[in-house]
Parts: C-alpha cells; structure tokens; sequence
C-alpha cells in the first residue's frame, strides 16, 4: 500500500462523515423536512460507526470489551432514543481522533521501525574465488563479504582489505562517517559512504550488534516502570466500574442518555497510554543518539542522579598510557639501561602498565629478548621478575621498600616519585637486587572533552561527579583538578571501587557509575545506574548495562541523564492530564454539562495531548549537538627529567594522566 | 527462536497500526485460540507479538493469519 492510499483510507471515514454532518445542518437551516436532516445525521453516524462496530465485533468474538464496543453502544443507544446529532458526533469524533492517534503513535514508535529497517537483507560475499549475492543471514562467520560505495554492511565484522568510510549512525548515532582500514570492527547495518572494504564475517543475523540493540530497545520499551503497572491496574479496574456505573446510574434514575454518556467517558484512553508513550519516544530517541537505556525503571531512576562516579582509565582518559619519563638514580646505569629493564621483567606481564614501558624499548632501539625465567606479579604493587641470575623488580614504592632488604637510602627514589605523581604520570620504581636503579613513568591523556563533559553533567542537575582509581592521591588530583572534579577516591583496588559506590548509596545518593563495562562490572552492577561507555564493540556491555552508550563518546553521558529526566517529566506531566481528564469527565457527566459528543471531544482530545507531549522527545534538544570525533591522538611523550616545574597548565591537557592501580 | 519444549518454538511478529491496548486483548485471544499455540504475548508499546507454538500444528502463516482475523497486520521478525 502507498502512503497516498493509505492516507485516503485513514482519513476517507472522518471526511466523509463530515461531510454528511455538514449536509444534514444544511439541510436543517433550509425548508425540507425534518427527516431529512436527521437521515443524514444518521448516514453520517452510520459511515463513522461502521469501522468502529465491526472492531467491537471483533472485540467481542475474542471476549473483550473494549472502547469499540463502548462507542458502538453508546451511538446505537443515541439513535434508538433521537439524538442523532450525539450518535453522529460521538462516531465522527472517535473517528477523527482515531486516525490522529494511529498516525502519531506510529511515529513515536518511528526510532525502532528505523532501526528495523535498516537491517540488511542480502550480502555479497566471496565463494570460490566469485561473487555471490546471498540474503544476508546465509552469511557464515569467517566468510569474506564485499562492502561497494552506497552499499550497507551486512553483517559485523572486521576489516580484512581495502578502505572505506561508513555512516555509523544507526548504530552509535554519530552523524560523522567513520573511516575503516584493516582490523576495524564494522557493524551490520552500517552504510559505506565511500570505499571498498573486504569485510570478514564475525556475526551474522541474530548475533550482531544491531540485532543485540533492536532487542535491547524492545524490551526496553516493554519493560514495565512501577508507575506504568499502577496505571495499568487504576484502568483495568477504572473501566468496568464505569459500566456499572452507567448501569446503576441507567436504572435508578432512568436516565439513558446520561448512562450512554458515561460508557463514552469509560474508556481510559489517556490513562493507559500515557506513561507507554512516554516510555516509547524517550527510550526510542536515545536510540537515535546511541544511547541505550534499560527501560521504564532505569528512567525513572536516571532522573534522580545526583552523583556520577567515573572509572578515570579508558573514561576519563584515552585509556593507552604512554611512557613519559625514565629517570636513572644509580651511578653505573644508564636511562636506556633502566628502560632495558624494567622492559625485560614486564615481558611476561599482562598488566597494562607493561605495555607502555616495552612499546617505548622497542622504540627506542632496545632488545628485549626471551622471558623472564620467572615473573611473580604483586597485586596492587608490580612485578618480580628474575633474569640472568638478578633479582628485577618494577613496581611502586612499598614493593621497593619489602625488596630493600640491605636497607639502601630510598629517599632520592621517593622524592622523584612524588615529584612524577604530582604531575599527573603514574612513576615505577626499577631496583635489581634490592638496589634501586632508576624510575620510569607513564602517563595516560585526558580526553578533550572531559571537562565538557563534567560541567554539562552539573548544569542538567548531577551535584557532584567523582574520579576512581587506583593512582595514589596526587596522579589522581593532578588530572581530576584539569578536569573540574568535585571529589577524588584514589589507590582504589577493583573491589575499593564497589565499596566506594556503596559508600556513596549510604550517604543517600542515587549513584551512576560509568566505566567499560568490562574490568569495573561488580561496581557497574552496584550502582544505581551502571553505565557502560563505547559499548559498540561489546556485546556484553550491551545485554548488561543499564545505561549502555554507543559511541565511546563522554558528552553522551550528560546527554543521557538530561534525556531521562525530560522522558520522566513527560511521565508526570501526562499522568496529570490523564487523571485530571478522568476527574473533570465524570464530574462534568455526573452533574450535569458534558453531553456524550463533548465527553468523546475532551476524551480524543486529552489523549492526543498526551501522545505529542510525549512526541516533544523526539526532537533533539538544540543545546546539544553532536560533537563528531575522530580517533584521539596520542600525545607526544617527551622523556624528561623529572621536575614538578614542567607541569602543563591547567588549560592544556597534555598525556597527564594515568593508568589504574598498578596491580 | 528457542526451543521450550520438544515441539514448540518461540516466533516473535512485528504487528502495525496499534493504537488502543484493547486491541493487545484481541490479539492475545484470537492467537491463542489456535491450536498448537502454548502461550501468547502481545506488548503495546512495540507492536510486538511474542508466541510459542508447535510449527507442525500452527505454523507462523497460521498466526500471520489469525493476527488478521483480529484485524491486525503483522510480519514474522527475522530476530
């Protein structure tokens, strides 16, 4: 069916309705009888009604009694007792505000319909050296799939030729086209731009991230919040009470037309749409925007965020430290020498810490051969690693001080050390043997938007955001100061930032905590609201979070927070003009006022108010548009000696921050 | 689709035109008399109709069309 068809179908009844109402006034200020305006009054109720009494039919095949079958009765009650103008306008009424509510209810759904829509149906893959068009969930995982300019991705995977760039926005809501070279994840539903890409198949149909966030969305908008089943159970009983109502009313005071009136206003039309409604266009915006929320319950509860805590790494930083500083504090030994090292015992490491300090030896020239013969980590201190017969250890300044047995001066390596965290870089003292030969540092970058991100969350209402990590005190000041932070919980340990967050709940805060969802799930899963960031890339993080945002994007945080409690105002707000459309109808019928035609206006009319308070979030607020980023740069690590005076200004974030708990 | 029992699976339809929950009743009653149908759940706010059927009885065609008779237009999800 075409649009056109479509619109001429909705609106055909309504229009011919009134025309005939029109007709029949006519037809009444001229000479003719009577009856003839009340035949066309009656033709009119009868072209409106007709639709509405074969739904009620419907209805009450399947044994239900719905507003059809309300209306029906009431229209049919009005023209048994000559109130053909009632009969007619109650029908056409409905009618009109049928079609409107069909239409505008449509388009709250609008954001899941998009992203069904966008679901691929065929690929092009590579079989036997040829290609092939298949639908795309015959795809099998680890085939190669063609990606042609103008084309969309057809499943997820990762690039394995060619370049390209994609409209991500379906997925991640970012409006910018990505670019994509060999290794990059793409996303099925993702539209090529530009480029070819060679693309092998990781997921395919149900398993891919846009089926995970389609899924996510529906059950978002069909999770119930507290109030929705409040609401639900007020309508269910609201409306045969009504009815006996009208009933009682009918006998007692034989008083049919009021009786009929009261089955008009019976129906809770507005009641029971308008917190779904509400629910459906706010979850579905944040759809649009790459934000994915929970559903109804999660709203209400992102509404009442006072605190945010962020996990520093990877949120609130880059997240890939950089080496920074290599500091030689032993006569015999050189800078190269301490990085040679402290490179060599981290070899064997998973610690993240690790990685920054052996990507600077292999930069700078330095062989790193073959494993330790033995590595011990030290949680929460580093590493002890043995080579060549020498006792190495990299680490902080407690497993320096347990390694010092023959009691050496530690004081020169303090002093640097304090004068590394006071600069933000996170220092790792290298000894061998119990001596200490040097320090080295690294240093993670604060993104540029943190500090955006920080006073927006103030401005839409969070009192105070709060830095974890597991720096000590001063790394942690250092990069929270630039930042804006209100309040830093340093040399967190994994399970310190779960008693944080439960710390903070004890104080009487509702506390969100944002992080990668991965390294920091136990506090993510104790906080009011975990928040998963960059969730694109996993599909963890999208089943599992209650706030899961797209785009590895801070300034969706505020975004976020500000649309809940828009979506939850529009709650309220819709509530009220539910239950006061309630109060003032049946006061209006019972004493007297409200005929059965301005019973069915004000009813059509309060739930259409209620669909398009809630259409109001669908549009984008216009304080926040997207800012498209590209991927960060890397900061330009300068080794330098140590000193507190060649701190960054506070304007200028420059790789001055650092990665978490050293073990 | 997962299996709940032996014979029957989980089908999920994507419906249009909701607009009055009294029509999630409609629906829920016509499907669920089919036979075959173990359970049926129609959420209003999707337009999403979730059943779990046995497809050798009632096959997804049969609920397409029993979505129909209540006066409904519906399509079998591909997830």
């Amino acid at each position: 069916m075409n649009p056109l068809t479509r619109l001429q179908g909705r609106w055909s009844v309504p229009a011919l309705s009134a025309l005939l109402i029109a007709a029949s006034y006519a037809v009444a200020q001229s000479t003719s009888p009577t009856a003839w305006a009340d035949a066309l009054m009656i033709a009119a109720a009868v072209v409106a009604g007709t639709p509405v009494l074969i739904k009620a039919w419907h209805a009450l095949t399947a044994k239900v009694i719905g507003i059809d079958l309300l209306v029906s009765v009431a229209a049919i009650g009005a023209v048994l007792v000559g109130n053909y103008w009632e009969a007619a306008a109650v029908t056409f009424l409905f009618a009109v505000g049928h079609s409107l509510e069909s239409a505008t209810l449509n388009r709250t759904r609008a954001a899941l319909a998009e992203l069904i829509a966008v679901a691929p149906d065929v690929a092009v893959v590579m079989r036997e050296g040829q290609q092939l068009e298949v639908p795309a969930t015959e795809v099998a995982k680890g085939e190669t799939v063609l990606v042609k300019n103008g084309a969309r991705v057809p499943v997820d995977g990762v690039v394995s030729g060619g370049t390209g760039a994609l409209d991500e926005a379906s997925i991640t809501g970012e409006s910018m086209p990505v670019d994509k070279l060999s290794g990059d994840q793409v996303f099925a539903g993702t539209v090529s731009t530009g480029g070819f890409l060679q693309v092998t198949a990781t997921g395919v149909g149900a398993d891919t991230t846009l089926a995970r966030i389609i899924h996510r969305v529906e059950e978002a908008q069909e999770a119930k919040a507290r109030t929705h089943a409040l609401m639900d159970r007020f309508s269910a009983w609201y409306t045969p009470a009504i009815i006996v109502l009208a009933v009682v009313v009918g006998l007692v005071t034989a008083d049919v037309v009021l009786a009929l009136t009261l089955l008009v206003i019976a129906c809770p039309g507005a009641l029971v749409i308008s917190i779904p409604v509400s629910i459906v266009a706010g979850i579905g915006r944040g759809a649009k925007d790459g934000i994915l929320i929970k559903g109804g319950e999660f709203l209400e509860t992102s509404a009442k965020i006072d605190v945010v805590a962020v996990d520093k790494t990877g949120t609130l930083t880059e997240g890939r430290p950089r080496l920074t500083d290599v500091v030689a504090l032993h006569p015999d030994i050189d800078g190269s020498e301490v990085l040679r090292m402290a490179a060599r015992a981290e070899a064997g490491s998973e610690h993240p810490l690790a990685r920054p300090v052996l990507e600077a030896a292999a930069e700078a020239g330095l062989p790193v051969l073959g494993l330790p013969s033995h590595t011990e980590p030290v949680p929460g201190k580093g590493i002890v690693a043995s080579l060549d017969g020498h006792r190495i250890a990299v680490g902080n300044l407690p497993l320096i001080e347990v390694e010092n047995h023959d009691g050496h001066d530690l004081d020169e390596a303090r002093e640097v050390v304090a004068q590394l965290a006071s600069a933000g870089r996170t220092p790792m003292v290298v000894a061998c043997d119990g001596r200490v030969i040097g320090v080295v540092a690294v240093a993670d970058r604060v993104r540029d938007d943190a500090a955006e991100m920080v006073a927006r969350l103030h401005s839409v209402g969070v009192k105070k955001v709060v830095m974890m990590t597991g720096d000590i005190e001063p790394v942690g000041r250092a990069a929270a100061a630039r930042v804006g932070i209100d309040e830093v919980l340093a040399g967190l340990l994994p399970e310190d930032k779960l008693r944080a967050v439960e710390d903070l709940q004890r104080q009487g805060h509702v506390v969100a905590m944002v992080g990668d969802g991965v390294n920091d799930a136990p506090a993510l899963a104790t906080a009011d609201i975990g928040v998963a960031m960059g969730a694109a890339g996993t599909g963890v993080a999208i089943e599992t979070a209650d706030i899961a945002l797209m785009k590895d994007d801070l300034l969706t945080l505020p975004e976020a927070v500000s649309l809940a409690r828009r979506t939850v105002n529009t709650m309220r707000q819709n509530i009220a003009v539910a239950l006061g459309t309630v109060a003032v109808l049946l006061a209006g019928v019972l004493f007297g006022g409200v005929t059965m035609a301005i019973g069915m206006l004000v009813h059509e009319v309060s739930v259409l108010v209620v669909i398009g308070n809630a259409m109001r979030l669908l549009r984008r607020p216009a304080d926040n548009r997207p800012v498209g980023r590209r991927r960060a740069q890397l900061p330009e690590a300068s080794p330098i000696r140590a000193s507190a005076s060649r701190m960054s200004s506070p304007r200028v974030p420059r790789g001055v921050t650092t990665p978490d708990s050293l073990r | 689709m997962t299996a709940t029992s032996p014979t029957t699976i989980t089908t999920a339809l994507r419906a249009e035109g909701f607009s009055c929950p009294s029509c999630v009743a409609k629906i829920e009653k016509q499907v669920g008399r089919l036979k075959g149908v173990e359970s049926v759940k129609v959420h209003f706010a999707t337009a999403r109709i979730v059943v779990v059927h046995d497809p050798a009885v009632a096959s997804t065609d049969d609920l397409v069309a029993a979505v129909a008779k209540a006066g409904y237009t519906a399509r079998p999800a591909a997830f």
